[in-house]
């Protein structure tokens, strides 16, 4: 039997002011998963995948209009009451932060299991095994608060098998996870797959990592969902630093001050807390782009908060002469969006940065956000808030960016565009700072690499040194 | 605040009912029982128990405040209430009495005592054993309060994101510490209403509202030791209560206060005060450690 099928399925979004003829985000898709499969779906950024898995759902589905048969072991989900529709089909979101929904771990898990009024004793019987087949006894009593964004995204798989469905379906579930953090998720959904028998299809626009676990892979693309092999789908959705062609020679001032420098910093954030910087140096030189990569909790968001000067260090000289015409681009683009539109949002700080609407119009011509000018940032897909943020960053000419993470949850058509925006400010004088855990956008745009670990910064090489000589990080 | 258990202390294998009815009893006790002797009882009972469950480090750092707010309070009385008998002063109109001075100084060392009880409560009754207790009966209000809890140090957290984006962009960043607050603000709000949609619809993904009836998962089960404890702590307090409103009814302020006498009367409301920390250090010499 087939886990799930969607025969000839077309959706619109409803028409708005706006849009009065919406173009359709399925038109007369198809797509067949069998029991037990580990099913990928690829697809860039808004390219409908997370349509289609929510469709299968009727309690999130997206409103519109909706034609075909979406059927899940052979019955139509539309026909499912929604008791029966959360025992068969779970559905595991994003972001760990906000499908989290109780205070303690145990709560979470048994979450779901008091949604179905199922009894004590089962669900005991229930929180316990899945319990055991993660590993979680050991935080089973903990805050969910104070977990991190790889255990958090854990705990949501485990609360949605507690329930047993026999289809799971994971809408990007690792893109905001770190390279271990997802690691250790995805062996865990394979375990699920192999030894528990639940069918898998993952919604993912890096599928690279799933290659060796997944059984089939489905793109889609302009409305239309086909199945390609294993290596066409990751050659589809890989990014190429070659896209990106990174200018030789060094373009800024050479051997004058650094954009920046710290120098024997040590931080902690309490007086009881570990030192997270130990006796750190580093220098940014004057127009290049300067990377540091370096393990979950390394210490990397730190560093770039003192390089702000948001936080203080404790002992240490800093010399930033770029203080007064910096930007900094924060983890989430959503801590820094809050305007209605995009217009809006860049005009934000228009009064204090002195530009106007002509720089406005300017700016998102050249991030080729004119066509979304009207919408609201926050609905766009990630790709594209990371570069709203971005152009609400460089319409303050700043003469060093420190940006964190930029390429976290972008598809790799975003990463090659920001590389290429990252080139071209390199072009015009700008000195970068940035984090990442991305090897292959470094070794695309960076012109150094400092690896940080236990506090300090271990080595600091050219990328494509750094790479050939690296055990662990590969492009 | 909303830390996990860190310290094993008194209660730890009880249900989380017979913590509840010990504190919220001794707690009432402490409220009412006006009569120097009794608030003596209590404010020691209560301090031996901080420095049994939260250490003396954090009991110490409590009594700097807690100390001079006693001497303030006794000092503030007499200015407020002139009566009594024993002149002790005259400052201009006002006349300084001993009694007043005595009030001011019960009444403060009433409240102290009331804070390091519910400081106590709040080391056992974490919020997870807490919420148990409701889960039954107010299963909503439970949930509701569950998830509110863990939004705060989420919301902690990412105020501390939002300041950083908001002052790091030099150029940009707001000038008066007002437009800075409302900006942090405005970002808060806009973010956790995004988040909200998403985790309304990871609720729904997992079979909120598919039911009218919840069931409900409560890690500790209640058994008959817990009845039996609980009804050996009700009994006791009852005690106290009765004997601790017979020592207030022959105690007065004002106009002289009579003699205090010893009375074999106080004895259970000590045994009750006393009951945490001696459970708690019946269970440090168990572990071999009294430190």
């Amino acid at each position: 039997m087939n886990a799930l099928e969607f025969g000839d399925v077309s959706f619109s979004y409803p028409a708005t002011g706006a849009e009065p003829h919406p173009t359709p985000v399925l038109e007369h898709a198809s797509l067949l998963v069998p029991e037990g499969a580990f099913a990928l779906l690829t697809g860039g950024t808004g390219s409908g995948k997370s349509t289609l898995l929510r469709l299968a759902k009727p309690e999130v589905a997206p409103t519109g209009a909706l034609a075909g048969r979406v059927l899940a072991f052979g019955r139509d989900v539309r026909t499912l009451s929604s008791v029966e529709s959360a025992r068969a089909v779970g559905l595991v979101f994003q972001s760990p932060d906000s499908q989290i929904v109780c205070d303690t771990v145990w709560h979470e898990m048994a979450f779901g299991l008091e949604n179905l009024g199922t009894p004590a004793p089962q669900m005991r019987r229930r929180v316990a095994e899945t319990c055991m087949f993660f590993g979680m006894e050991p935080w089973f009593r903990r805050q969910t608060a104070s977990l991190s964004g790889g255990q958090r995204q854990m705990l949501a798989l485990a609360a949605t098998l507690a329930m047993r469905p026999r289809l799971l379906l994971l809408d990007e579930p690792t893109s905001m996870l770190d390279p271990v953090a997802e690691k250790d998720f995805l062996a865990m959904l394979f375990r699920a797959n192999r030894e528990l028998g639940v069918t898998v299809v993952v919604a993912t626009h890096a599928p690279a990592s799933m290659r060796d676990v997944a059984t089939c892979a489905f793109r889609v693309e302009d409305g239309r969902v086909r199945e390609l092999s294993l290596d066409e789908a990751v050659a589809a959705c890989a990014f190429r630093p070659e896209d990106v062609a990174r200018p030789v020679g060094r373009t800024g001032a050479c051997g004058s001050r650094p954009a920046l420098s710290l120098r024997d910093t040590w931080f902690r954030y309490g007086r009881d807390a570990d030192w997270v910087l130990r006796g750190l140096d580093l220098a940014a030189p004057q127009g290049e782009v300067t990377s540091v990569v370096g393990g979950n909790g390394s210490g990397k968001t730190t560093l770039l908060q003192l390089a702000c000067g948001v936080l203080a260090p404790q002992r240490g000289r800093l010399s930033r002469p770029h203080a007064a015409s910096q930007a900094y681009l924060p983890q989430s683009p959503r801590a820094i969006l809050s305007a209605q539109t995009v217009r809006e949002e860049l005009m934000l700080w228009s009064r204090g940065a002195g530009y106007g609407e002509a720089e406005v119009t300017a700016m998102m011509g050249r991030l080729g956000l004119s066509g979304v000018a009207a919408r609201n940032p926050l609905d766009l897909s990630g790709g594209q808030q990371q570069l709203v943020a971005f152009a609400k960053l460089l319409l303050t000419r700043p003469g060093l960016l420190i940006l964190d993470e930029p390429t976290k949850g972008l598809d790799a058509a975003a990463r090659t565009r920001l590389a290429r925006l990252v080139q071209e400010l390199r072009g015009e004088g700008c000195s970068v700072l940035l984090a990442t855990h991305d090897l292959a956008f470094v070794s695309a745009v960076a012109d150094s690499v400092s690896m940080l670990f236990d506090g300090a910064v271990t080595c600091t090489e050219g990328p494509d040194e750094f790479l050939a000589g690296s055990w662990l990080y590969h492009a | 605040m909303l830390t996990m258990r860190d310290t094993h202390t008194a209660f730890d294998t009880c249900h989380p009912a017979v913590p509840a009815t010990y504190f919220a009893a001794t707690g009432c006790i402490a409220i009412f029982a006006m009569q120097p002797v009794c608030v003596g009882i209590s404010l020691a009972g209560a301090l031996a128990f901080s420095f049994a469950s939260r250490g003396w480090r954090r009991t110490l750092a409590g009594l700097r405040w807690q100390l001079p707010m006693v001497a303030l309070v006794a000092v503030a009385n007499p200015l407020f209430s002139a009566s009594g008998s024993t002149l002790l002063a005259r400052l201009g109109p006002m006349a300084i009495y001993q009694e007043s001075i005595a009030y001011g100084a019960c009444a403060g060392a009433l409240l102290v005592a009331v804070v390091l009880w519910f400081e106590g409560a709040a080391c056992v009754l974490t919020q997870d054993r807490l919420l148990q207790l409701g889960a039954r009966a107010l299963p909503t209000v439970t949930l509701a309060t569950s998830m509110a809890a863990q939004l705060v140090p989420q919301l902690m957290r990412r105020s501390q994101a939002v300041r950083a984006a908001t002052l790091a962009t030099t150029a940009a960043a707001p000038a008066g510490s007002r437009a800075r607050g409302v900006r942090v603000a405005d970002q808060l709000m806009s973010w956790s209403m995004e988040d909200s949609i998403e985790r309304s619809d990871a609720m729904r993904a997992r079979g909120w509202g598919a039911t009218d009836r919840r069931s409900c998962y409560l890690p500790d089960s209640f058994r008959t030791a817990d009845a039996i404890a609980l009804a050996g702590i009700a009994l006791l307090a009852a005690a106290s209560a009765l004997l601790a409103c017979v020592a207030c009814s022959q105690w007065r302020f004002y106009p002289t206060m009579p003699r205090l006498v010893a009375w074999w009367g106080y004895l259970p409301y000590v045994a009750l005060v006393l009951l945490p920390t001696a459970l708690d250090l019946g269970q440090r010499i168990r572990w071999g450690r009294v430190a």
